[in-house]
C-alpha cells in the first residue's frame, strides 16, 4: 500500500485538474472493477456490481489536493498567485511549487514583520530573469502544487496532498480486496472537494445511493500544545460525528461503531470542529442521503507534510470492507 | 387537543440538531390533525393534510425546524470532568451555571461549571468565560468511570422546564423554532373546520440551526408551489433597537425581501387584515439564515415566504414569547391556505 500512496501523492492534481491522478488510479483500479468512468466534472467512479437484493452505497475520496494559481507575471519573471483551496500561509514560505509542465518555483515573501504575512506579500520565483522567459515557461491562470517527495517513517509516512490521496488508497485497495459483493458499490474518486465539495455533490446526484461514505484525512490533538481533540495517530480509523459540513445520521454513526466492534477494528470517535468531507455534500443531495465519514487521523493537514499511520490506514481499509458486505436493510 | 401542551412538552425534550428523532416521535404521536405522516432519510417529519376537491392541487410546504442548539462533548478529561464544544450558536455567555443533560448510554444530568469568582484574576470576571475553559460535571470523579457512560461525540442538551410569565408569557429553551412547529399544528387544526383546497404539507425540518439542511432535502422531495417558512424573529427588549425588532404581542411578522415572493407577501398581509388578525412588517433584506431560504432555491425554484414569531433572548435557555402570537400564525396561515387555488398559484410564477 505504501508504494501507491507514493505514486498518488507525488501525482499532480490541484482542484479542477485531477485527470493525471484520476488516470493513475483508473490504471490501478480497471481489474477489479465492472465498470470505470468519468463524469463531466472530472470525478473517477469505478463500479463494482451486486446482488439483485443489494442495496447501492457510494464511497468517495477526493482526487484533488490544494495548491496555488498564478494571477500575474511581473517584469522580472516573478509570480504572483492566490490559493486553491485552504493553504496556510505559514507553510509557504520557502517552500517550492510545481506547475503542471514541471517546472518548479521558490516560493518567498518581500520583506516585512513575518506576523502580518499575507498572501499577497508573497511570490513565486521559477528562475526567470524577465516576463519573456516567465511566459515561456507558465502563463496567468496556471495552477501549481507543492513540490514535495513522499517519505517512509516506519509506521508512518509522511507526502503532501495525504488530504485525501491516502482515502484514495484506502479505497483502491478495499476494491482489490473485495469479490462479488451483495450491495453495489461506487468507488468514486471525486473532484474539487478542496474547494467546495463540488465533485461528490454532482456524482451523488448521479448515482444517487442508499448509503454515503467519505474517506478523507482528519485533525488530531496529539502533538505539542494542540488544539483540544480527541483523535490521534495510530489509534484507529476515526468515525465522524460532525464537522461543519454534516452532522453524521445516527444510525450511520451507530452502524459504523458497530461493524468495528464486531470485526475487531481499532477505532476512535472523531468530533471535528472546522472543515467539511465529500458526505457534507453527499447527504444533501436530492431528497437526502444517510452519509457517515471514515477518516484517517493525519498530522500537519494542508502542509506540504502531512503524515499519517499505516495501521490507521489499514484499520479505514477495514472498516470499509465491513461496510461494503454489511446487509443494509437495518438502515 | 391542546396544542399550548404540546408545544410546551416538546420545548423541554431534547433534540440538538441532528438528533431529532425522538422530538420527531413525539409530535408525530401528538398530531391528530394530518392525514399522513412521514418521516424522510434525514429525519424530517412530514405531515401531509390533503385538500378538498379533484386534482391538481396546490401543494403549499410550512416549514418550521424542530431541532435546537446544543452540546457536544470533545473530551474526557482524566478527573472525570467533559469538555464540549456547541452545535449550533449558542449565547455561550449563560452556558456557566446551566444544568445539562448528557446523552451517553444513558441521560446522565450534568452542570456547567467554571473557577469560582474567589480565586478569578483581577478583571476575569468582567469577562465572558471562553468555551474552552467550560466543562461539564457529572459527578464522576475519574475517566474511566465517564468513559463507561460517556463517549466522544455525545450531545448534550440544556435541562429547562418551560414556565409561564404574566399574561401569556411563556419563557424556556428550544422555542427557537419549536414555536414554529406548534404554529404549523394551530393551522393544522384551524384547517379542520375551513374548506381548503390545497395540500398541505407541514414539516417540522432537521438540522436548521447547522445550515438549514433538512428544507434543503424536504423541499425536494416535496416539491411544493409555495413555500411558508415559520421561524422565530427578534422581540422587542431593552438594547435592541426598535428597527431591528418585532414586537411580542402583536402578531407573528411578515417578512419582506429578496427571499419573500412579492404576491406572496402582497396575499399574506390582505389576508391579516380580511381576518383582523394582528401582524407586523419584517422587512428581511438578507436572505439566508432560516429555512425559507433553503426552500427557495430547490430545483427550478420555489416561490417563498418567512413568517417570524416574536421571540425574546435568543439562543439563551429562557427563550420567551407571548403564546398568542403562535396561535395568530397558525391561524394567519390557516387563512391564507384557504383562500388559495390553482389560479393564485400559477399566477406567481410571473412577478
Amino acid at each position: 500500500m505504501k508504494e501507491v500512496i507514493k505514486q498518488l501523492t507525488e501525482a499532480f492534481g490541484p482542484s479542477g485538474y485531477e485527470s493525471q491522478v484520476t488516470e493513475l488510479i483508473s490504471n490501478m483500479v480497471k481489474d477489479y472493477a465492472d465498470e470505470v468512468s468519468t463524469d463531466v466534472l472530472g470525478n473517477l467512479i469505478a463500479v463494482k456490481k451486486g446482488k439483485e437484493n443489494g442495496k447501492t452505497i457510494m464511497f468517495s475520496a477526493h482526487a484533488d489536493e490544494i495548491g496555488v494559481v498564478i494571477t500575474h507575471i511581473d517584469d522580472k519573471g516573478f509570480l504572483r498567485f492566490a490559493n486553491v483551496g485552504g493553504v496556510g500561509i505559514a507553510s509557504l514560505v520557502g517552500n517550492r511549487v510545481r506547475f503542471g509542465n514541471g517546472t518548479i518555483g521558490v516560493i518567498y515573501s518581500e520583506k516585512g514583520d513575518w506576523k502580518e504575512l499575507k498572501l499577497d506579500k508573497l511570490y513565486i520565483d521559477i528562475g526567470a530573469e524577465t516576463k519573456e522567459e516567465a511566459n515561456s515557461k507558465v502563463r496567468v491562470g496556471e495552477f501549481g502544487i507543492f513540490h514535495r517527495e513522499f517519505t517512509d517513517l516506519g509506521h508512518r509516512v509522511v507526502a503532501k496532498s495525504m488530504d485525501d490521496r491516502v482515502g484514495c488508497a484506502v479505497l483502491i485497495e478495499a476494491m482489490k480486496q473485495i469479490e462479488n459483493p451483495t450491495n453495489t458499490l461506487y468507488f468514486v474518486f471525486t473532484s474539487q472537494e478542496e474547494v467546495g465539495l463540488r465533485g461528490a455533490r454532482t456524482s451523488a446526484y448521479t448515482i444517487n445511493p442508499d448509503l454515503g461514505i467519505a474517506l478523507d484525512v482528519t485533525l488530531t490533538g496529539d502533538t505539542p500544545e494542540a488544539h483540544r481533540m480527541e483523535v490521534s495517530l495510530g489509534k484507529g480509523a476515526a468515525i465522524k460525528v460532525k464537522d461543519s459540513s454534516m452532522i453524521t445520521h445516527p444510525k450511520v454513526k451507530e452502524l459504523l461503531v458497530q461493524l468495528a466492534e464486531d470485526g475487531n477494528i481499532p477505532y476512535q470517535m472523531e468530533v471535528l470542529e472546522r472543515g467539511g468531507t465529500d458526505a457534507g455534500a453527499i447527504h444533501l443531495t436530492r431528497d437526502g442521503i444517510p452519509s457517515g465519514t471514515i477518516s484517517i487521523p493525519c498530522r500537519y493537514v494542508h502542509s506540504p507534510s502531512e503524515m499519517v499511520d499505516m495501521r490507521d490506514v489499514q484499520a479505514c481499509v477495514d472498516l470499509v470492507l465491513a461496510v461494503a458486505n454489511h446487509d443494509l436493510d437495518t438502515l | 387537543m391542546d396544542v399550548k401542551q404540546i408545544f410546551r412538552k416538546a420545548t423541554e425534550s431534547a433534540g440538538v440538531s441532528g438528533y431529532e428523532e425522538a422530538i420527531g416521535a413525539q409530535i408525530q404521536e401528538a398530531c391528530p390533525w394530518a392525514d399522513d405522516i412521514r418521516t424522510d432519510k434525514l429525519g424530517n417529519l412530514i405531515m401531509l393534510k390533503r385538500g378538498q376537491g379533484e386534482g391538481p392541487r396546490p401543494r403549499v410546504m410550512l416549514a418550521a425546524h424542530m431541532d435546537e442548539i446544543g452540546l457536544i462533548i470533545t473530551k474526557i478529561e482524566e478527573d472525570g470532568f467533559l469538555r464540549f464544544s456547541t452545535i449550533g450558536g449558542f449565547d455561550q455567555r449563560v452556558l456557566l451555571g446551566q444544568e445539562v443533560v448528557v446523552h451517553g448510554r444513558s441521560p446522565l444530568i450534568g452542570v456547567i461549571g467554571a473557577k469560582p469568582p474567589h480565586v478569578q484574576a483581577p478583571g476575569e470576571q468582567k469577562k465572558a468565560v471562553k468555551l474552552e475553559d467550560l466543562f461539564i460535571d457529572i459527578g464522576y470523579d475519574d475517566e474511566k468511570e465517564a468513559n463507561a457512560h460517556v463517549r466522544i461525540g455525545d450531545v448534550v442538551t440544556l435541562r429547562r422546564d418551560s414556565v409561564e410569565l404574566q399574561g401569556s408569557f411563556l419563557a424556556g429553551k428550544a422555542f427557537d423554532d419549536r414555536a414554529g412547529v406548534a404554529a404549523i399544528l394551530e393551522c393544522f387544526k384551524a384547517l379542520d373546520s375551513l374548506k381548503h383546497m390545497a395540500d398541505v404539507y407541514g414539516v417540522a425540518t432537521v438540522q436548521e440551526e447547522v445550515g438549514l439542511r433538512g428544507a434543503i432535502t424536504s423541499t425536494f422531495g416535496i416539491v411544493p408551489d409555495v413555500g411558508i417558512a415559520i421561524d422565530v424573529g427578534f422581540g422587542d427588549s431593552p438594547g435592541l433597537q426598535e428597527g431591528e425588532t418585532i414586537k411580542l404581542g402583536e402578531g407573528p411578522g411578515i417578512a419582506i425581501g429578496p427571499h419573500v415572493h412579492p404576491k406572496l407577501h402582497k396575499k399574506m398581509v390582505e389576508t391579516a387584515e380580511e381576518w383582523n388578525i394582528s401582524y407586523s412588517l419584517d422587512p428581511s433584506p438578507h436572505p439566508g439564515g432560516t429555512d425559507a431560504y433553503a426552500i427557495q432555491v430547490t430545483q427550478a425554484g420555489v416561490p417563498t415566504i418567512l413568517l417570524s414569531i416574536p421571540l425574546r433572548y435568543m439562543h439563551t435557555p429562557i427563550e420567551t414569547l407571548d403564546y398568542e402570537d403562535v396561535k395568530r400564525t397558525g391561524r394567519l396561515m390557516a387563512m391564507f391556505i384557504a383562500g388559495l387555488d390553482n389560479e393564485f398559484v400559477e399566477g406567481l410564477t410571473c412577478f
